[in-house]
């Protein structure tokens, strides 16, 4: 899941983890973070992230210019990680925390099997948002949204909205016991339930020929 | 006595429960009021407490207003002492009020503030039950700070129930579990047809446990309009819904009171030649 060799993201039961190169130019940095962010609008909408560094020397000038551009797309940082003590510093001094040193030997692949499994409710107003698939065993109440780059299992009732390949991947599928979602999104595309569904049994959404399709989960091939 | 606990250091001390509900306009106020009211009838000392701040009513629903002379914020603020502000209730010396500052707003205290409060409050009182503004913003942060329990009132229309759900959530979040649910105004006549929301569907969809329910009844629009509790009349089935939950909030062994159809000749008919409806 690299999104460049300038850009890496990286998702955990922690949240989201946006590592940027530590060599490039600042300005070209800066660009292509913009670009990544724009690209992928829907998944990062509302996302909070840690920003990781690495060991480059950023002033607070830079790091503001950083943080505008970032929440010009919908995302706000909740930490640096950096191993130059300059600017962890120069974090603090524009009110966010900082973090030592999480120093990977090289850029960390992202596995693409790697998969979130929580096990709640996920009430009204709770989002869920993950780079990889999701598996929640519990109901997704209307009102709750789950993002996720890979699939969505809900092994409950699926009530809310849920938004599968929100990095761009239509291969992804969305599956449920109860699938009677607000909206379901797939890549780009948007469907609503139909406003009769009174089907009860465990189903899969996928997109075949451009359109998202809903079928019995007996009907599942790959 | 109902409900006490003991603290650390071995003194007796009551339960503090908040009321909330995100949606305004569920009743929360009334079934604050009630609450208080049917545990007091039951002996227990209760205080109530408005944390509406600056949109206060709870007075105005007991009947108390023309009584208030300092407030929660002079309180808090160090102009009144909490014996001066509380005031006694008409009818029942067991139960007090805390009424909230109308001129001021909600930033007007902070959530340590209300815990220490609550803290007062609970060493002089067997139940303190904390009247939460509508939404989540600060006034609903700083009812919930200092509950031990949280009721959680709802409606059962959709809307109602969308807001309930996102304040179990940040109740959960906030650790200050478990809520409860009341599911308040239900009408068994537009459920039993189909066109409300019944019990079971509030609870399939909001998954914690139902303290109690309450029916639609105008004798609490007349009882709220005097300033008047409805637990005071016998002939109120709101009134005797909420002296029901008290005594489940209490911790009395009784289940949930049944709403009876007002329609429900032809089921009392019905009965008599030993059939039932379904």
């Amino acid at each position: 899941m690299t999104m460049s060799d300038l850009i890496s993201i990286k998702g955990s039961r922690d949240g989201l983890r946006l590592r940027l190169d530590a060599n490039a130019a600042w300005s070209e940095l800066l660009s292509r973070l913009d670009h990544h962010l724009g690209e992928r609008r829907s998944f990062f909408h509302g996302a909070s992230v840690v920003i990781d560094l690495g060991d480059r020397e950023v002033s607070s000038a830079q790091l503001d210019e950083m943080l505008a551009l970032i929440r010009q797309h919908g995302v706000q940082a909740t930490a640096i990680d950096s191993s130059e003590r300059a600017t962890r510093m120069a974090a603090r001094a524009v009110g966010l925390a900082t973090r030592p040193i999480v120093r990977y030997p090289e850029p960390m692949p992202m596995p693409e099997a790697e998969a979130l499994l929580v096990i709640r409710t996920l009430r009204s107003g709770q989002v869920l948002r993950h780079t990889g698939h999701i598996t929640l065993i519990g109901d997704v109440n209307p009102g709750a949204e789950i993002i996720a780059g890979g699939s969505v299992v809900v092994w409950g009732r699926l009530r809310g909205l849920v938004h599968a390949g929100a990095l761009g991947d239509s291969s992804a599928i969305i599956c449920a016991l109860e699938l009677r979602p607000t909206q379901l999104r797939i890549a780009d595309l948007i469907a609503r339930a139909p406003d009769q569904h009174p089907i009860n049994r465990p189903e899969f959404a996928r997109v075949v020929a451009g359109e998202i399709i809903v079928d019995g989960w007996e009907t599942f091939k790959r | 006595m109902d409900g006490k606990r003991l603290s650390v250091s071995g003194v007796i001390m009551g339960r503090v429960i908040t009321v909330t509900s995100g949606k305004g306009g569920v009743g929360k106020t009334t079934t604050t009021a009630n609450l208080g009211t049917a545990l007091a009838m039951r002996g227990a000392r209760v205080a109530v407490v408005d944390a509406d701040i600056g949109l206060r009513n709870l007075d105005v629903v007991m009947g108390l207003e023309n009584r208030i002379v300092y407030d929660l914020v002079d309180v808090v603020e160090g102009r009144a002492r909490l014996r001066q502000a509380l005031i006694k209730d008409k009818r029942l010396p067991e139960l007090c009020l805390l009424p909230a500052a109308q001129t001021r707003d909600k930033d007007a205290v902070n959530a340590q503030q209300m815990i220490d409060l609550t803290q007062q409050l609970r060493a002089e009182f067997d139940f303190v039950l904390i009247d939460s503004p509508a939404g989540i913003e600060a006034g609903f942060r700083n009812a919930i700070a200092g509950a031990d329990e949280v009721i959680i009132v709802t409606t059962p229309e959709v809307s109602a129930v969308r807001d309930a759900d996102r304040i179990v959530g940040l109740i959960e979040a906030a650790e200050k579990g478990p809520a409860s649910l009341i599911i308040n105004r239900i009408k068994p006549r537009l459920v039993s047809r189909g066109e409300m929301l019944s019990v079971e569907d509030v609870l399939e969809l909001l998954a914690i446990s139902l303290l109690g329910i309450v029916p639609e009844d105008e004798t609490i629009v007349i009882a709220t309009n005097r300033g008047e509790a409805a637990v005071y009349d016998p002939n109120s089935l709101a009134g005797r819904a909420y002296i029901n939950i008290a005594q489940r909030l209490a911790g009395e062994d009784v289940p949930v009171m049944a709403i009876p159809d007002q329609q429900g000749v032809l089921d009392r008919l019905l009965s008599l030649f030993g059939r039932r409806r379904t």
